[in-house]
């Protein structure tokens, strides 16, 4: 989850409370997985995930990244399942040893469906959520603040570690390294410049350990935060009502089979 | 004031002193300059009086840092912290990663000593205002040059007021009138009452902004005196010090027998032009001149 994935429209889900939209997520992972039929996962899909990207104007980057993810999996899940579903005895099309059953076919709906529905949820609170808006929130909502950090700061410091690499890279290259084309190769090549880039993260983590504590890092005085973070007693309400219906479409089916 | 009596150190695991039998007073309100060679312990110097050594880096402290009449070592941290502002030397490492824009840079030191949001705003503009770096505030500051970046470490030190700055080479990547700017803001930041130890090699800055001076050579202060006695003394090189343009200007003429072996050496302009016996009657025609 980088910056770079979010898109800061200001809508209205946007101005949402980020806990608000991690508890919303959350909870339909619970119901989806609770309830494993395919039309569950759709309702969500089409009556709340949909919806929401449309009035997040983020529809188009939802459908491109999610497609990225989803297109793969789903490709797989269906000719693997479709084609070797043990339990399958309704025969859809059958070419030589290849055979593709209906139950296979409606296992992978199922399946697919859930999975279709987990990714989009994650993609829009991604697209919908600034990185450092979900950490202050969940700071304020009472997470540590050191684990917060420990998660914003990787988010962070990847990208700006990768840019040290490149710039080991091209002084080794500048110095006479031939980078070849051939990806096991380049691997290999590349080998003895994590030394220098292991060492000198050691370094900046200890550097930045001193930069963190003269700011008070490690202080005890109750935190504060520069920017106000959205609430209201509406989503105060949601953010108990959401998992409680998650928790129903776990226990209902439970009881309903008991009974 | 600042006062560190007989402070010898070793780093953990070492058993080499760094430092040793280093006695230095600093006054308060005053900018004070630490000078000497790579690898002469500035940077040791710098974490002792802010409280890193031993609080953070452990290893074998001797002797006492006082600050405000408190011993650095009998508090905690946080407590010195609140007391000294460390500005380190690379930039990049002062940023805490924790944030996505300069804005909320600058206040994460505030954050976590708890300061009210609307004083941390204020203050935020301020500081920016002085460094002037207002229109980078709502930029990452991973996307910043190393110049700006370094602007961005001084200012989030600075958000957060302590009476005490330490600052190590707090100009190593700014450009000469980022410098002067940054020198300009702490000879403000003197006039408001913070004491400055600046660990800088720029001699023309250090005389200009700087009430004294200290060399670090030999593992201990090798000599203090006001910056025109420290920049112009004949043993600058053998300390690693860099003397200013003018100093150099005039051992070479001296060298060059041009002028008397007595003369005290200039540090300034002002002195290499009395020094030169340059003024509007000496000095070489110019193209004007010639029309």
């Amino acid at each position: 989850m980088t910056r770079a994935q979010f898109v800061g429209t200001g809508s209205p889900v946007h101005r949402l409370n980020p806990v608000t939209k991690l508890v919303a997520l959350l909870s339909i992972l619970v119901i989806v997985f609770a309830l494993p039929q395919w039309w569950v996962s759709a309702i969500v899909v089409v009556g709340v995930l949909l919806p929401a990207a449309v009035i997040a104007r983020c529809g188009g980057p939802l459908i491109a990244v999610g497609g990225r993810i989803l297109l793969p999996i789903v490709v797989v899940l269906v000719l693997v399942q479709g084609l070797t579903f043990p339990g399958g005895r309704t025969m859809v099309w059958q070419w030589g040893v290849l055979s593709v059953t209906a139950e296979g076919l409606l296992f992978a709906l199922n399946v697919g469906a859930r999975i279709v529905c987990l990714v989009l949820a994650s993609v829009l609170l991604v697209l919908t959520t600034h990185p450092g808006d979900l950490m202050s929130a969940l700071t304020e909502a009472g997470m540590s603040p050191k684990f917060s950090y420990i998660i914003s700061s990787t988010l962070q410091l990847i990208p700006a570690f990768r840019s040290r690499a490149d710039a080991i890279l091209l002084a080794q290259q500048a110095r006479g390294l031939a980078v070849p084309r051939n990806p096991l190769r380049r691997i290999g090549v590349m080998m003895p410049l994590l030394g220098p880039l292991v060492l000198g993260m050691f370094t900046d983590v200890e550097e930045r350990g001193t930069a963190m504590e003269a700011r008070g890092f490690g202080s005890t005085a109750r935190r504060t935060a520069l920017e106000a973070i959205p609430d209201s007693t509406a989503q105060r309400v949601a953010r108990w009502v959401m998992p409680l219906v998650a928790v129903a479409a776990v226990v209902v089916p439970l009881v309903w089979e008991v009974l | 004031m600042i006062q560190l009596a007989d402070v010898s150190y070793a780093y953990p695991d070492s058993g080499r002193f760094v430092l040793e039998h280093v006695d230095l007073r600093i006054e308060p309100g005053t900018i004070t300059g630490v000078v000497g060679a790579s690898g002469a312990g500035k940077t040791t110097l710098a974490k002792i009086l802010s409280g890193f050594i031993p609080h953070v880096d452990g290893g074998q402290l001797s002797g006492s840092v006082v600050i405000g009449g408190r011993d650095l070592s009998g508090l905690p941290l946080a407590a010195c912290v609140s007391q000294v502002g460390l500005v380190i030397q690379n930039p990049f490492n002062q940023i805490s990663g924790a944030r996505y824009t300069v804005r909320g840079e600058l206040a994460f030191g505030m954050e976590n000593l708890g300061t009210p949001r609307d004083e941390m705003a204020s203050r935020v503009a301020e500081v920016a205002g002085l460094l002037r770096i207002t229109d980078l505030l709502d930029r990452s500051p991973y996307e910043l040059s190393g110049g700006q970046q370094q602007l961005v470490a001084i200012a989030s030190m600075l958000v957060l007021r302590t009476p005490v700055l330490v600052m190590d080479e707090p100009t190593s990547q700014l450009d000469p009138v980022g410098t002067r700017m940054v020198f300009g803001v702490l000879s403000r930041l003197r006039g408001a009452g913070t004491t400055i130890v600046v660990f800088e090699h720029k001699p023309e800055l250090l005389h200009a902004h700087a009430d004294r001076l200290h060399v670090l050579a030999g593992r201990r202060i090798a000599a203090s005196g006001s910056p025109g006695e420290i920049l112009s003394d004949p043993r600058t090189d053998q300390w690693g010090v860099s003397a200013t343009r003018y100093t150099r200007a005039a051992r070479l003429a001296r060298e060059q027998g041009l002028v008397p072996a007595e003369a005290p050496l200039p540090v300034s302009f002002e002195q290499a032009a009395a020094f030169f016996g340059w003024s509007a009657r000496t000095r070489p025609p110019s193209p004007e001149d010639a029309r």
